[in-house]
């Protein structure tokens, strides 16, 4: 009846553990959130329970639906999540397009969705090409108002920007890190010049070196199908995989002394920080002082 | 024109898709949905495969499930070297039968220990599932060595490889997204490299091409 | 006792275990390795870790003389394990040398050998000179219990085993035949155990006896894992060493003066002659900027090191930038760069080009002297009045015909274009009076080449009563020690500034901190990008740019070596 993880800063955050659109009325199921088992479900009403797996008594523990999953604290969480409001926009498709184990720590998991240079390496044809791989100067902010790491003016040569075009060009980037364990990238909708869609990833801690990364995308299309949709999300994904799979240390190093960053990096750079001041301990190693 | 019934993240559709572009054939390719829809299990599929697996192909009449005899089928009928699945030489067809059928056993532990690792199959002894693939991994390993010795860089002996180095190739290259490290296994990660320069290799995510020799 | 094992020298490949264009996956002590043989034969034991991001080497790619990380593309040279190449910055490449951890390697007895911490030479076998190496068998066990079984396998077929140094044993059989067994530890349940034979064997031989063996070890490991299961021991964990201070930050952005505002990619390699490769680039959008024959562009080198090349194109060329490299034999990095790392595909980023050399186009007839490497500009230059017809006689000393480059451009003006090999300096200087006594009005002279050489042909044009203004030159390098003792002041006519320009900084960089942001491109004194006009004042001309007749004048100055021999300098900025 445990709970196996005593670091407060992430046991008092809400963390995703289900999409809801998966999720059948009554039907119990299991999972494992910051090594500890849990169980789920919609019950009849159609409220959403939780509860530790070995747990008797059933006690409930902390659960929301937010952005269409479900949200689980071990803690004491705040009373809402990060603010999103591109999701309850009338016109938007909100698809949850699966979520997939990964042997690695959550923060490794966020730096490479924030992560540019490797796309003509890892998603070549598809998010980049050589021989454009530069990675052009962009602005990071960390606000403490809202709490997140903000990265804006990011630019990125993508081969075939839209299913239309011909040949590729520059693609702007927006990156938004307002959760520990949660990002979203915003790109300049095809179907709307103005607005921008969003492509989320928000990672379930199962253990320190070990997540579910949900994933979702927020956009404004009629076209494609939510298979394609979810096909396009599971090729980025299957080619991150083995590279996620083959760092280490898996615990994201806030030591700025393990690794060598490159400007490129600044994002990453300013979430290790960020990170590093809130005191986390979970999933890190932490900065020798 | 060749319909695959095909999905992307599936090494046992991948052992096809190597074989259609190692033939130079065209094809076109019906999506199922595995995960999350479990499209396999629908009942429009079912017709076509009651297994509920995948692949599938169609060419005009025939119609075949199960990936290694999709390969043998392919390779017989439009390999015109007889280099894939030499028709003509009853001992290496043996040969790679045996290969075939060791190639259909790698998935039962790579491959299922990759789904319980990415998405979250559950319902059996993972342990057991990663050390059956090891023991696998080291009769493949051993074999490629002593074939290696021979002066052969494939499974079954002869200078080109066949379809049995298609059969196992993808759940081998596959095996570290189950947890299975490929570390202790050389001629095994040798093999590999020799395969990713056959003309007409193409990858999948999860499989990074080689450098040019 | 972790500490012990780690100096010493353990197998941990077989040599054919390192075939071309392969990575090989080690692990010794808890500590990964990536494992690769250079196409020089070389074979580097690297930590198997990109420094960028903790990525493993043993699944990036062997390129031969590079190994190339699967993240990012981060390139790392053969040897030195330096990071040549970093794609996400064409421009901004940090001039910091971020260098992977290499261990110690030997190569001997048809093995691989590293050790985590030794030094010197491992143990070399007496009786080894010829040898069999049997296959590697992987075992999940301690090296002790490993040792241990194996042993006693060996002793209860009655053969004779021997402790040897370091943890390894001797198997002796019939006819003195021995196998030397060495167990590799790679964690504490993990080992490799490899024997090498003291006989060499071919053929069927050689495979029913590595057979044989193998058998044997494969039946004794299954005993041994059978033992293993039931013990427990803590893994051994490697550290990560901390990167350097500097390293460890980001790098700032280069400086915008010397702008690179172009990016181009490499389209062509190709050795043109003994040590000179001619490099072509193509732009990676749209069209490059124009250039006259005589032009030169700065290109930033991932070494960061940023150096100037005159273009060789023809007019009309306008789908890329060809030039020529010279390796020079004590490169500061960056014709060996140039020559050793640079590949096709690689994207650099580089100036529009510069025109500080340019050609009269009206002269009566034009002569060239190219020295060596020298020959880049003044080709250009030959080509633009072949195009206009106009008549020239191109001059071209190499010290043998292997040193003849671009001899393919040469051919179109072959019958303009005369080769003197393997002249010394005063045949050299006999030769010059020859070709620039034939001096008429309105002829003009070009030299390009190596200082002497230059030295020497503007004196002869000078004797032969050449007027300053016909003879243009054009340095590659300033060979002259800068003297940058003296103070004075400057005064900005247009800006209304005065300026102070100490002893130890250039009149360049005084004007760029106080906000005038001239160009520049050699920042030596031969290219002449930096000149700013002189309007009162004695100059102390330091640069290898201007002329005598120019420098007598005093009108123009390059900021970045020149200063001042009066207290002030009035200069038109």
């Amino acid at each position: 009846m445990k709970i196996g993880c005593n670091d407060k800063v992430i046991l008092d955050q809400w963390h995703p553990i289900s999409s809801v659109d998966v999720l059948q009325i009554g039907d119990i199921h299991n999972t494992v959130l910051l090594d500890t088992d849990i169980s789920y479900q919609l019950d009849v009403n159609g409220d959403a329970l939780a509860w530790l797996l070995f747990d008797n008594s059933k006690t409930l523990l902390p659960i929301r639906i937010f952005y269409g999953f479900l949200w689980v604290s071990l803690g004491t969480p705040p009373e809402f999540l990060f603010p999103f409001p591109e999701f309850d926009e009338p016109d938007r498709r909100n698809v949850a397009t699966g979520v997939f184990g990964v042997n690695v720590s959550a923060g490794r998991t966020i730096e490479n969705f924030l992560d540019m240079g490797h796309f003509p390496y890892v998603h070549s044809g598809i998010l980049g090409e050589e021989p454009h791989t530069e990675v052009k100067e962009y602005d990071v902010e960390v606000s403490e108002e809202r709490d997140e790491v903000l990265a804006t003016s990011c630019k990125f040569y993508q081969p075939q920007a839209a299913v239309s075009s011909m040949e590729g060009m520059d693609v702007d980037y927006i990156y938004r890190v307002p959760h520990i364990n949660c990002a979203l990238l915003y790109k300049s909708s095809p179907v709307d010049e103005a607005r921008l869609d969003v492509i989320i990833i928000f990672v379930q801690p199962m253990g320190e070196e070990w997540v579910r990364a949900h994933t979702g995308m927020c956009i404004i299309d009629d076209d494609s199908t939510a298979k394609e949709i979810r096909q396009f999300q599971q090729t980025i994904f299957g080619q991150d995989k083995p590279i996620l799979e083959n760092q280490y240390p898996k615990k994201l190093p806030l030591d700025s002394r393990i690794e060598t960053p490159i400007r490129a990096d600044k994002s990453a750079i300013s979430y290790r920080r960020w990170l590093s001041k809130k005191g986390l301990q979970y999933g890190v190693i932490p900065s020798a002082i | 024109m060749l319909e695959l019934y095909d999905y992307e993240l599936s090494g046992n559709c991948y052992k096809i898709r190597l074989m259609l572009s190692f033939l130079n054939l065209n094809y076109t390719s019906k999506k199922v949905e595995f995960y999350p829809s479990k499209e396999h299990k629908s009942e429009s599929f079912l017709e076509l495969n009651p297994l509920g697996q995948l692949p599938v192909i169609f060419d005009q009449s025939v119609v075949l499930r199960d990936a290694q005899a999709i390969l043998v089928y392919l390779a017989a009928k439009y390999d015109k070297s007889k280099n894939w699945y030499p028709i003509d030489d009853p001992d290496k067809l043996g040969f790679i039968s045996q290969w075939l059928a060791f190639g259909d056993s790698i998935t039962g532990s790579s491959s299922a220990a990759r789904l319980h690792d990415t998405l979250f199959y559950g319902n059996f002894d993972i342990v057991k599932c990663r050390e059956t693939a090891h023991s696998q991994f080291r009769i493949l390993d051993e074999h490629l060595f002593f074939q290696e010795e021979l002066g052969n860089k494939w499974i079954c002996n002869g200078s080109h490889a066949s379809i049995a180095d298609i059969a196992c190739f993808p759940y081998v290259a596959l095996s570290e997204e189950g947890g299975i490290s490929r570390m202790s296994y050389p001629a095994i990660r040798r093999w590999m490299d020799r395969f990713k320069r056959i003309n007409g290799f193409v990858v999948m995510p999860g499989v990074f091409p080689a450098g040019p020799l | 006792m972790l500490d012990d094992l780690k100096k010493i020298w353990y197998p941990i490949a077989s040599s054919s275990d390192l075939p071309k264009r392969h990575v090989y996956h080690a692990q010794l002590l808890g500590r990964e390795f990536a494992v690769w043989r250079a196409d020089d034969g070389n074979v580097n034991v690297w930590e198997n870790r990109c420094l960028h991001r903790g990525v493993r080497l043993s699944i990036g790619i062997n390129e031969g003389t590079e190994l190339r990380c699967q993240y990012h593309g981060w390139r790392y040279a053969n040897r030195t394990a330096g990071c040549t190449y970093i794609p996400a910055h064409p421009a901004d490449a940090p001039s910091r040398t971020i260098c992977n951890n290499t261990y110690p390697m030997k190569e001997f007895m048809g093995m691989v050998w590293s050790g985590e911490e030794t030094f010197g030479d491992p143990t070399y076998f007496e009786n080894f000179d010829e040898f069999t190496v049997l296959r590697p068998i992987p075992i999940n066990a301690n090296f002790d219990l490993v040792k241990e079984l194996v042993k006693s396998k060996y002793d209860k077929l009655n053969y004779l085993c021997k402790d040897e140094v370091n943890g390894a044993f001797s198997v002796t059989f019939e006819r003195s035949e021995t196998i030397l067994f060495f167990v590799q530890p790679q964690d504490s349940n993990l080992s490799v155990l490899r024997g090498v034979a003291n006989k060499a064997l071919e053929g069927a031989k050689k495979i029913s006896f590595l057979k044989m063996h193998n058998q044997i070890l494969q039946n004794s490991r299954q005993e041994i894992e059978k033992i293993s299961k039931t013990m427990k021991n803590n893994p051994m964990i490697a550290q990560i060493s901390n990167v350097s201070v500097e390293l460890s930050e980001l790098p700032e952005k280069s400086e915008k003066n010397r702008q690179a505002n172009l990016r181009v990619m490499v389209s062509e390699k190709i050795k043109t002659a003994e040590g000179i490769v001619s490099i072509k680039f193509e732009a990676l959008d749209g069209q490059l900027p124009t250039f006259q024959p005589g032009a030169h562009i700065d290109l930033h080198l991932q070494s960061g090191l940023i150096r100037q090349y005159s273009l060789v194109n023809g007019p009309g060329e306008t789908n890329f930038y060809n030039i020529g490299v010279k390796l020079e034999e004590e490169s500061a990095g960056g014709s060996s760069y140039i020559h050793n790392n640079l590949r096709v595909g690689d994207v650099l980023a580089c100036s529009t080009p510069r025109n500080n050399f340019p050609l009269r186009r009206d002269s009566v007839k034009t002569i060239f002297v190219a020295g060596g490497i020298g020959l880049t500009p003044l080709l250009a230059m030959a080509q633009a009045l072949n195009v206009m017809n106009l008549n020239y006689e191109f001059h071209y000393f190499v010290k043998n015909a292997k040193h003849i480059a671009f001899s393919s451009i040469l051919e179109k003006s072959k019958d303009k274009v005369f080769i003197h090999e393997g002249f010394s300096p005063s045949l050299t200087v006999e030769k010059l009076s020859r070709i620039l006594s034939k001096r008429q009005k309105s002829m003009n002279l070009y030299v390009c080449g190596p200082g002497p050489m230059l030295e020497a042909t503007r004196r002869v044009a000078s004797e032969l009563s050449w007027p300053d203004k016909s003879i243009h030159f054009e340095y590659f390098k300033n060979n002259n020690e800068i003297d940058d003792s003296s103070c004075f002041e400057i005064e900005l006519a247009r800006s209304a500034l005065t300026l102070n320009v100490p002893s130890g900084k250039s009149v360049l960089e005084v004007l760029r901190e106080n906000g005038i942001d001239l160009p520049s491109s050699c920042e030596q004194g031969a290219c002449g990008t930096c000149k700013v006009n002189v309007i009162e004042g004695e100059v102390d001309h330091q640069d290898v740019y201007l002329n005598d007749s120019e420098k007598l004048e005093g009108n123009i100055m390059m900021t970045c070596v020149s200063r001042a021999l009066s207290n002030r300098l009035i200069l038109d900025i």
